[in-house]
């Protein structure tokens, strides 16, 4: 019913739609239509009623209610089923819960704030309410195991692009394998688990974490130079649905196509976004590190690093500090 | 001569565009790119492969010992992978756990922390022992299996291989 109302209002645009026109739409009374509207009010949606012509919606609130990430979201999975809550620990443990009981693939999980957001290695992923968007998305593919880290270097691509239709000013790059910055700073992370046995795919958890909204202010100083955010490169706010739809169409595109030609076109577009390749860069392994040219990346996504002595190092796990 | 930076300057600037197609002729070489029906490019190199492929590269790449793909050759020469470890590999009551793919072994769940397992340890079918990562793709490896952890074959920050056996466990 909601979503009926939020969708009526939001294809009449400018226009003012009577009461009586909703009730009928609707097929309920209009003291129910008026009590909706005073739900969406306290949601933060800004009505304007006047006498006689009816009502119009003049603000959405940058919420990532299904409502608002659905509305136009043109898609046949990706995002048509999503799990909103103002507060979680983390999305990635309730996405995966969910999909341990059998839910379908393209499922989202999305929170408002995350109390204990992960990054790589247990580290801490800072994801304040309002300001970001920090979901899961569930995936089963039919690919054998081995590929399935291909599927974390499309990510960062459906991302960068989507990142790229709603700021097209800005200059969006991904660094090996996944990180997305502007101006050579971290704006995006994604961490990807997968559940599986011996060589078969359950799901895939794809957690994406962005930073949008939040003042170049808010990050701690430590921070400041490595992490930033769309509004502090760009100063001015975004609609967080909006940006959530885009990553759900770009990434069904490319996942369709991904499943359909492998990994290929997508290699091709991840290094039109990479940033390093060609630069002379330090790279920090578990195993220690190691200094040299970066090369691009292999037909499986491995970043190839030729070392100074010219030999060619594959690279599965790493960390690449930007100066 | 177009270098490779800017042809992927080129697929960038189509991907984000409107066009459908696009080519560029300079200096002698021919560029026709094609976005595909659902908007990805596709590059149909039509120059001469010669004058794009910077020599050097293509050399280096030549001069690349065993072309072992997803061996770390360099880095650990002498170690020829888990040798020492096949006389057990080989011993029949017990049941390996193999890496499911080629990637970074963790012993914990984060740097310093208790490791999943260690030898004396039982687990069941889906204990998680290890984690296995690759492109920042996080696979918790399940015992399958119920016993009694024996070996650890691998070092915890190690490269496996695909197959690679990771533990012995003398099943229940």
């Amino acid at each position: 019913m909601k979503e009926t109302l939020i969708k009526l209002f939001k294809d009449a645009g400018e226009r003012y739609i009577s009461g009586e026109e909703l009730s009928r739409q609707l097929g309920c009374t209009r003291a129910a239509i008026w009590k909706h509207i005073e739900e969406l009010r306290k949601e933060g949606y800004q009505f304007e009623a006047v006498r006689r012509s009816g009502y119009r919606l003049i603000k959405s609130p940058d919420i990532l209610t299904p409502q608002e990430i659905q509305y136009n979201l043109d898609t046949e999975r990706i995002g048509q089923t999503i799990h909103y809550f103002k507060q979680l620990e983390s999305t990635q443990i309730v996405a995966h819960q969910l999909a341990d009981q059998g839910e379908t693939e393209g499922t989202i999980v999305i929170a408002d704030e995350q109390t204990g957001g992960r990054g790589r290695l247990g580290r801490v992923w800072h994801s304040p309410p309002g300001t970001g968007i920090w979901m899961s998305l569930i995936l089963k593919p039919n690919i054998p195991l081995k590929m399935a880290p291909q599927l974390t270097l499309l990510t960062a691509v459906a991302v960068a692009r989507a990142i790229n239709r709603v700021a097209t000013d800005l200059d969006v790059n991904i660094k090996w394998p996944n990180d997305i910055l502007i101006n050579r700073k971290k704006i995006c992370g994604i961490l990807t688990e997968l559940n599986a046995e011996s060589d078969r795919i359950h799901y895939l958890v794809i957690g994406i974490g962005i930073n949008v909204n939040a003042g170049p202010e808010t990050f701690p100083h430590e921070l400041k130079k490595l992490a930033t955010s769309l509004k502090a490169e760009s100063r001015r706010s975004f609609s967080r649905a909006r940006l959530v739809r885009e990553i759900c169409q770009n990434f069904e595109t490319l996942y369709n196509i991904y499943l359909k030609e492998g990994f290929t076109p997508i290699k091709h577009l991840w290094e039109a976004y990479a940033i390093l390749i060609g630069e002379k860069t330090r790279i920090r392994t578990i195993d220690g590190e190691f200094s040299g040219t970066v090369r691009g990346i292999d037909e499986d996504g491995v970043l190839l690093l030729e070392l100074d002595n010219g030999i060619i190092k594959k690279i599965f796990s790493a960390d690449i500090p930007l100066e | 001569m177009l270098k490779m930076y800017e042809i992927r300057e080129m697929i960038k600037l189509v991907d984000q565009s409107t066009l459908s197609e696009l080519e560029v002729e300079a200096e002698g070489v021919r560029i026709h790119l094609k976005k595909g029906a659902a908007g990805t490019v596709s590059v149909p190199v039509e120059q001469p492969v010669a004058e794009t492929q910077p020599a050097k590269p293509a050399a280096v790449e030549q001069t690349q010992p065993a072309p072992a793909p997803t061996a770390e050759q360099e880095s650990k020469p002498a170690e020829p992978t888990p040798a020492p470890a096949t006389a057990d590999v080989e011993d029949e009551n017990l049941h390996q756990i193999t890496s499911p793919m080629v990637g970074t072994f963790y012993k914990a769940p984060e740097p310093g922390a208790d490791p999943f397992v260690k030898p004396g340890d039982k687990v069941t079918p889906d204990t998680v022992v290890c984690i296995v990562e690759a492109m920042k793709l996080f696979n918790e490896i399940e015992a399958e299996v119920s016993g009694e952890v024996v070996k650890v074959l691998v070092e915890d920050g190690q490269l496996v291989e695909y197959g690679q056996p990771l533990f012995l466990v003398k099943p229940e």
